[in-house]
């Protein structure tokens, strides 16, 4: 255990009320000692785990699990879960400074990382969750609503006061709360806006939809002070914002490091990693903290970058990888790698930054949520993601869509025909589950990823 | 359509084969077609208003334009929106091929990317209608009338006309009269006699979306003085059944059909989409448009899409079930509609609380499963009966 933690950046200073916490939750969620080896080994194998900061940002992933799991025993009297909504780590953030009577958490993303990533042990919980409305086979629920519903079920997380969704990123997240709500009696939220922009209000975002999405956040602001009775000042959260932003900047910049390697510094199983601490709800301690690690790791991959050292042969084909990396699973993210080809960059992170910006902090925080790759419409997804390949300067585009999530599945065709029009390069389509590991087929992956591979390096040599 | 009488009416079967004829005829004189996607959040009213012919594309259940589409997106959209996508492909349905303009109410993620495929495609040219997914209070009616306001002033800069109180008034009444009458012929069924079979009554509302509000609601008058003039009562003693689900599309009628084969007896049916939403009439107040919004939005039983809508429409469904005495419940979904897969797993739960058995059937508008849903149904049917017995 000592061992496994000491991988994920704890260290002997670490005092031993810390150690008994993880201890107990990880007991509570069924981690054997066969598993912490299993999660060891996974550590070296899927991770770049002698780097520093890597630790550091894992120990933050753990400790926010811990909190949360142990959020009733430490005291905390309330109890908000945000699932698919987006400005909830932002205001999680500033109710957690706030007051420490109160927990804030977008619970299943450090969930993810630690069960599905470290342990290898998601699908008890998926499975927990389809005994229930989410049933296996063709209907193809989202893996992610599993992973909410499962623990809840499971009584591995504490029942929470308040849950908070948005209505409109997609509504399979708001029907599972409406059920929980019903089933559970668990006090429910919705974030609203309309997602009908028009052509002609693309590509930037539109105010009116942002006045709206600013005035529903709003709304669930004032009802979570209600239940708390402190108040939500514009300053705190402007403060978190800019924390927040210092965060941001250095997964940017880390980022943009790793885009102009060669041979990559850094696979891009970590994705899912950096996507899990830009959502963490913490203080702004532990916000700096964050920033902190991040800033470590860009000093170790600079240096990696000086050694010549790369996840991926050098020269290998560079591709921009359609969705997030795996949630729940590295194993795709690392065979990609091991068949000799490069992600260099992903839709979801490659989105236009607003231009438009506001002192008003809602409207911020609507503005900015509308860029996001997974917000946009076909027309809006796809020059972004045509751009991206222009500059990041790929051989092909790895189209893989969460079958799950119809808003991303929807647009995969077009994705395909369009690059193969604009780029002329190969796109290789996948349908795949981002956040259940059973997806993963690794010879039928091998096998196609390598004929990808090879059509990417000869259309390269035909072009040369 | 084939030869066959679509509709048990004789003048309204002849009016919906003469219509695409007459759609082209209109458009030669300058009358725009607008199209809208089903769910009944798109206020007709305001199309006619405009001096523009609404139209609700509800056609389904060929698996030729769902397949079609299979081109353009993976098979995880569900077949309607499919359909949609194919039919626009396909150009092959006069219907389809006559609207100026659609507008899509942003409900589900299927029709919503349905909207931006058309939107991405480029035509014909949509009009993206945000529909609210949670309503807490008066903001959202006053947000969703503002986009009315959006609408009504693009039906007028496509049609040129400008949309008065007046005709807005006129349209209104218009079909409050087709919804009261439409609910008028569904409450015959609530007696234990059947006055209209449960296919007669969906397909007298799939013709309602493409048929001339005016001539319709003059044919429904004569319907429903008929029926209930007519001696029809009879002593079926079939079991009472409910059918509920998102979508019964133009062309989709293989359950209605095998449960009538079976000795099914459907009396009412909760759909979401393909029946028109009947139950409440807007009314009309100083501010028309805000009336709209809140007839559409608020006066209603919300749709499965909706945020906080399981439990409302389970209480609606619990009436229904109790004023047309029902028995059991045929839940038919279409494959890949996880909302509503989502949910039936919470109605079965309620209602075999209160000792109501219900069906499940999930399927797409393939043939390959029409046997077993056969066995399904006359299974159900037979457990029905006893348990009535």
């Amino acid at each position: 255990m000592k061992e496994l933690l000491k991988l994920c950046g704890f260290t002997d200073k670490e005092p031993e009320t810390e150690l008994a916490r993880i201890e107990k939750v990880f007991k509570r969620l069924g981690i054997t000692d066969e598993d912490i080896e299993t999660g060891k080994q996974r550590l070296h194998k899927y991770y770049d785990i002698d780097l520093q900061g890597l630790r550091k940002v894992f120990r933050l992933i753990i400790k926010e699990l811990v909190n949360a799991i142990l959020a009733k025993e430490d005291g905390r009297e309330k109890l908000i879960y945000g699932f698919m909504c987006p400005g909830i780590d932002l205001l999680g953030s500033a109710f957690m400074t706030k007051s420490d009577k109160v927990f804030s958490i977008h619970h299943s993303w450090a969930f993810h990382i630690v069960i599905g990533c470290i342990f290898g042990k998601i699908v008890p919980v998926l499975e927990d969750a389809e005994k229930t409305w989410l049933k296996a086979g063709a209907v193809a629920h989202c893996a992610n609503v599993k992973t909410i519903a499962g623990p809840l079920s499971m009584g591995l997380f504490p029942n929470p006061d308040m849950l908070v969704t948005s209505a409109y990123t997609c509504e399979t997240s708001s029907k599972t709360l409406d059920i929980l709500h019903e089933l559970y009696d668990i006090p429910v939220w919705y974030i609203d806006h309309f997602k009908d922009r028009a052509i002609t209000e693309y590509p930037g975002p539109s105010d009116r939809v942002a006045k709206l999405t600013a005035e529903s956040i709003k709304r669930f602001v004032e009802k979570v002070q209600s239940i708390t009775g402190f108040e939500i000042e514009d300053d705190l959260l402007i403060q978190v914002k800019e924390t927040k932003r210092k965060l941001e900047k250095a997964i940017t910049e880390m980022r943009k490091i790793v885009i102009n390697s060669d041979p990559l510094l850094i696979s891009s199983s970590h994705e899912n990693i950096w996507g899990c601490l830009l959502s963490l709800t913490s203080t702004i301690d532990g916000i700096e903290e964050a920033t902190d690690a991040i800033n470590m790791l860009c000093n170790e991959l600079k240096e990696k970058a000086a050694r010549g050292e790369g996840d991926v042969e050098k020269g290998a084909p560079r591709v921009l990888a359609i969705c997030p990396a795996g949630q729940t699973d590295p194993r795709l993210e690392y065979l990609l790698c091991e068949v000799g080809i490069a992600v260099v960059g992903i839709d979801f992170t490659m989105g236009e930054k607003s231009k438009k910006h506001s002192d008003d902090p809602y409207l911020e925080m609507a503005l900015g949520s509308q860029q996001v790759s997974l917000e946009l419409p076909p027309y809006g997804r796809i020059p972004l993601i045509i751009n991206a390949c222009k500059k990041l300067k790929v051989n092909g585009v790895l189209d893989r869509y969460h079958v799950g999530c119809r808003a991303v599945v929807a647009d995969a065709l077009l994705i395909e025909e369009a690059v193969k029009k604009e780029l002329g390069i190969p796109v290789m389509v996948m349908e795949w589950e981002n956040f259940d590991p059973r997806s993963y087929n690794h010879q039928q992956f091998k096998n196609r990823l390598e004929i990808f591979r090879e059509m990417m390096i000869e259309n390269t040599g035909n072009k040369s | 359509m084939n030869n066959e009488c679509f509709i048990f009416n004789e003048r309204l079967d002849t009016h919906l084969r003469n219509r695409p004829s007459e759609l082209e005829e209109a458009k030669r004189n300058g009358v725009k077609i607008v199209g809208f996607f089903p769910g009944n959040y798109v206020p007709e009213e305001l199309i006619y208003a405009s001096g523009a012919v609404p139209l609700c594309l509800i056609h389904g259940g060929n698996p030729k334009p769902a397949e079609t589409a299979l081109s353009s997106v993976p098979r995880v959209i569900c077949p309607f929106a499919r359909a949609l996508i194919g039919e626009m492909m396909l150009k092959e349905n006069p219907f389809y091929s006559a609207v100026d303009m659609v507008v899509a109410p942003i409900t589900c993620q299927h029709l919503r990317k349905t909207a931006e495929i058309w939107e991405y495609r480029g035509e014909p040219e949509v009009f993206k209608l945000g529909i609210p997914h949670q309503v807490y209070d008066g903001l959202e009616v006053n947000d969703f009338a503002e986009r009315l306001d959006a609408l009504k002033d693009k039906l007028q800069a496509l049609t040129g006309n400008k949309v008065t109180d007046a005709k807005l008034t006129d349209a209104v009444k218009l079909y409050n009269r087709m919804r009261q009458l439409l609910r008028k012929i569904s409450l015959m069924r609530t007696s234990n006699t059947s006055v209209i079979s449960s296919m007669d009554f969906i397909k007298l509302n799939h013709v309602s979306f493409y048929a001339d509000p005016v001539f319709m609601t003059e044919v429904l008058e004569e319907i429903y003085g008929e029926l209930a003039e007519s001696n029809t009562a009879s002593d079926n003693d079939a079991p009472r059944l409910l059918l509920a689900g998102p979508n019964i599309a133009m062309g989709d009628y293989r359950v209605p059909e095998l449960v009538e084969a079976a000795g099914g007896n459907i009396v009412i049916e909760e759909i979401c989409e393909g029946v028109r939403y009947y139950w409440n009439e807007i009314e009309a107040g100083d501010d028309l448009m805000k009336s709209l919004a809140k007839g559409y939005l608020t006066d209603r039983v919300p749709c499965a899409f909706m945020s906080s809508s399981a439990g409302k429409r389970l209480e609606f469904m619990t009436k229904l079930i109790s004023d047309f005495h029902v028995s059991g419940v045929i839940w038919y979904e279409l494959l890949d509609c996880e909302v509503y897969d989502s949910e039936a797993y919470f109605f079965t739960q309620k209602l075999s609380e209160q000792n109501i058995p219900m069906l499940i059937l999930e399927a797409d508008y393939g043939t390959a499963d029409i046997g077993q849903f056969k066995t399904r149904i006359e299974a159900f049917i037979e457990m029905v009966k006893e348990e009535v017995e």
